[in-house]
């Protein structure tokens, strides 16, 4: 790939992708001093190395890359080489912007083609990013050539492979991190991570769609192997662990019963009280008085 | 109205989970369930439960077998009867409330208290008056690492409960706990049958401080109304306290008599033997724990067994379909009967988790030891497989020094393995009984609740209604290889015992894998690359 910069905004070819902040490739022949410094930026960016090898800061926290390798840096992150240096090599990249609705996940718009439900998945999975750092991702290379080529050729019907493209790019990136930390040999520490993200985010409204594909797995699958592993569906595994800390909840007076049933995830107070009577025999209101009677 | 048929309910408060099983009064399964709950590794060596999920969990699976296998079939439930794993320990406030999360038996928090106290003239006494061995599983080390380190939540603690005698309390409204389970916390002399005054002191606590004790067919009092209400039961369904895990699956293999054994293997693994005296002994290797009065379950736990199974498959099997674990084991089991007896003399040590019985090491490393250049891929999965039987049967063997085995029976997930209870046949050279169903545990909670309710006169007659068809027969030829190689694995795992403290103490230096132990941020690279060089 020869060396391009588009920019949004300056490019006349990014015009009908309001979406793609810029897109480029660089190679870079010898070692130079303050030509990538550390800098945030409004979209996401994906960085795949061509050649060479770069070390590179990730929210202030240094990688390695070699070719093949993708560096993906969330919207506000800072990103670039620690002193500045730009190393020899060549790689190219991309910065899409999404959306990002006050209180719900990163979406990526209406261009993608992908369901509400699929789009706000991957912007969730994407947020968590527990690894900036992709290896052995070579896919990523090939859909970044593919765009490139669709932009500069423009024959009929490149803006809707663009789209298609990009689109891509998020579906496989998504998928690579979840397969990367998801080893398919260990069930038991999967669930692990899995319980770990649903009490962290306990007040997200979780689809099962959305469990499996933080797991990287299919939902049939999904399904099959947390009912075998727990003896629960995922749904009713989830509510268990949302009663569960609701009881701890309901235990300090200072807490209204709302607040407690929105922060473990029911969608309303009244929901909240049935589920938890139906499990626990008790509404939440008598539980909490029964405590406080006791103490 | 036809008249109901009465059945026993029993609910098993396990490691990973819950289980809860009906039987008829005949002992038939007549439903099942489990749930799992998870357990939180904050620190290196803890090991925490939440005792509010444990109980939710305990309320979804009975509400769900009720409304499922019981009510529809107009069952009428005589009796609930729990059993739990031993050693946990649950603070809580006057109200009621847990102080934290519950710490398990596999909590190693307490290791440096362990190690100084087993040392001392006090730990032998102590061993010997309550029958539980000084290690950090013990609730006596816990209680005394919560007064020393956690010195807030100790102040606070109105009672120190097990997991079970939480569930109860939930439920009843009572504080008691059984004596199986009173017997595994280090804080009963199992000959008196009451707390022991020095464990009380050096734990810092009093007898108010723990919950009342209570024989295993006590009646824990009544169910609450709201959970009459919601289990649909009524006021009168006997709530009965039951046992520990231990007890009661080695009584659900009708282990009660002369010269009976029984082994486990799940995860763990455990041989226990039954009887009317306690098993003396110098070294403190075995445990005695209580199920009635003049009855004691002894014997010797390890920490390495069908968990270093799935380690070794996580590693080396071949996994065609993702997650499937049972068909990845099932092919290395296939792959290793292709070698024979002694995998042509390559021998492993299993001690990857440091060991309990007998060697009680907690520093003990795994090895493979005897390699030579003909030894393939399948050698290394058989000798695997021996490894861990070789150190079962070693508890075996300890065991022997004091009790004739003259029979065994084999129960948990990995034992019953037809690969794996032939090989133990052939290394303990006796027949080897089975229970298909890997449910002795609860099957036990059934013999016990059907003493109590007068079908058996006794547990001795209830034990020995339990019929395990003799299935493996031990092998000649096999057990005399078995026999040449185990003596190098005893010599091995006793003479590298220095170099097993060596290699552990470098590897707590030098270890980088840990999220919490490395005192600087380890730099994180995508991963490492060897660059040729001419």
């Amino acid at each position: 790939m020869n060396q391009f910069a588009l920019q949004q905004g300056i490019s006349a070819e990014l015009r009908p992708f309001p979406y793609i902040l810029e897109m480029g490739a660089k190679k870079n022949g010898a070692i130079q001093l303050d030509a990538f410094p550390t800098a945030t930026g409004e979209g996401i960016r994906i960085y795949y190395i061509i050649e060479g090898r770069f070390e590179w800061c990730i929210d202030h926290q240094p990688y390695i890359f070699y070719p093949g390798d993708v560096a993906l840096v969330l919207p506000g992150n800072a990103f670039g080489s620690d002193k500045g240096i730009l190393e020899i090599g060549a790689f190219t990249w991309i910065q899409l912007r999404l959306q990002k609705p006050a209180n719900g996940p990163m979406l990526p718009g209406a261009w993608s083609g992908l369901s509400e439900s699929e789009g706000a998945a991957i912007g969730k999975i994407l947020s968590l990013n527990r690894s900036p750092a992709l290896s052995r991702f070579s896919e990523a290379g090939k859909i970044l050539k593919c765009i490139h080529a669709e932009l500069l050729g423009q024959e009929i019907g490149y803006q809707a492979r663009v789209n298609h493209q990009a689109a891509e790019l998020l579906i496989q990136t998504t998928r690579q991190m979840t397969r990367q930390s998801y080893s398919g040999r260990d069930f038991p520490k999967t669930f692990m991570h899995l319980e770990k993200m649903l009490r962290q985010n306990l007040a997200h409204q979780w689809a099962v769609e959305e469990m499996a594909a933080m797991v990287g797995m299919s939902t049939t699958l999904f399904n099959e192997r947390v009912k075998s592993y727990s003896g629960f569906t995922p749904i009713n595994y989830l509510i268990n662990i949302r009663i569960s800390e609701a009881i701890k909840l309901l235990k300090r007076p200072e807490i209204s019963v709302t607040d407690i049933a929105l922060d473990t995830g029911f969608y309303s107070s009244q929901h909240f009280s049935t589920t938890f009577k139906k499990l626990t025999g008790f509404r939440p209101s008598e539980y909490r008085k029964n405590h406080l009677r006791n103490k | 109205m036809k008249p109901s048929i009465a059945c026993i309910i029993t609910i098993e408060l396990g490691t990973n989970g819950v289980r809860v099983f009906a039987f008829d009064l005949n002992g038939k399964v007549i439903g099942s369930m489990k749930g799992h709950h998870p357990t939180f590794h904050t620190e290196p060596d803890y090991s925490e439960q939440d005792p509010e999920q444990i109980f939710i969990t305990t309320l979804y699976l009975l509400k769900n077998l009720l409304n499922e296998c019981i009510h529809p079939k107009k069952y009428r439930v005589a009796c609930i009867c729990f059993s739990a794993s031993m050693h946990s320990v649950v603070a809580v406030d006057k109200s009621g409330s847990p102080l934290g999360y519950a710490i398990t038996w596999a909590d190693n928090r307490a290791k440096k208290e362990a190690q100084e106290l087993r040392q001392s003239a006090l730990g032998k006494r102590l061993y010997e008056a309550t029958g539980t061995p000084i290690h950090p599983m013990s609730p006596l080390l816990k209680i005394a690492w919560i007064r020393h380190r956690d010195k807030e939540r100790f102040r606070q603690t109105s009672k120190f409960l097990s997991i079970k005698s939480y569930i109860i309390h939930q439920l009843t409204g009572e504080y008691l706990v059984d004596h199986s389970i009173a017997s595994a916390t280090g804080l009963l002399n199992i000959h008196t049958v009451g707390w022991e005054a020095d464990a009380l002191k050096y734990a810092g606590i009093t007898a108010s401080q723990l919950p009342d004790l209570a024989p295993v067919f006590t009646t824990a009092g009544k169910l609450k109304k709201a959970y009459q209400q919601s289990f649909g039961l009524p006021a009168e369904t006997k709530i009965l306290i039951g046992s520990s895990d231990g007890c009661l699956a080695t009584l659900g293999d009708g282990v009660k008599g002369e010269g009976k054994a029984t082994i486990t293997i799940e995860d763990s693994g455990a041989v226990r033997v039954m009887g009317p005296t306690v098993l003396k002994d110098e070294q403190m290797r075995f445990f005695n724990y209580l199920l009635t009065e003049n009855c004691y379950v002894s014997g010797g736990p390890t920490n390495n067994a069908g968990n270093i199974f799935e380690w070794f498959t996580r590693q080396f099997g071949d996994f065609t379909h993702p997650y499937d674990m049972e068909n990845s084991m099932r092919q290395l089991v296939e792959e290793a009967s292709q070698v024979p007896a002694g995998s042509d003399g390559l021998l492993f040590l299993p001690y990857l988790l440091g060991e309990r019985a007998p060697i009680w090491n907690a520093d003990a490393r795994g090895a493979y030891f005897g390699l030579n250049i003909r030894h393939e891929r399948k050698h290394f999965v058989r000798a695997t497989i021996e490894g861990i039987l070789y150190e079962i049967y070693s508890i075996g063997k300890t065991l022997g020094e004091q009790r004739t085995i003259k029979s065994l029976s084999v129960n948990g997930t990995f034992g019953t393995i037809p690969f794996w209870t032939q090989m133990i046949s052939d290394m303990y050279n006796r027949p080897v009984r089975v229970r298909q169903r890997s449910h002795s545990v609860s099957f036990g909670a059934f013999l016990l609740s059907a003493t109590e309710m007068g079908i058996y006169r006794s547990l001795d007659e209830a034990a020995r209604t339990v019929e395990l068809p003799d299935v493996y027969k031990p092998d000649k030829q096999r057990h005399a290889v078995y026999a040449d190689y185990f003596g190098i694995f005893e010599k091995l795992s006793s003479k590298m015992s220095d170099e097993f403290t060596a290699i552990a103490s470098l590897q707590q230096k030098y270890s980088s894998s840990s999220d919490h132990t490395a005192a600087e941020p380890v730099k994180p690279i995508t991963r490492k690359k060897q660059k040729s060089k001419l």
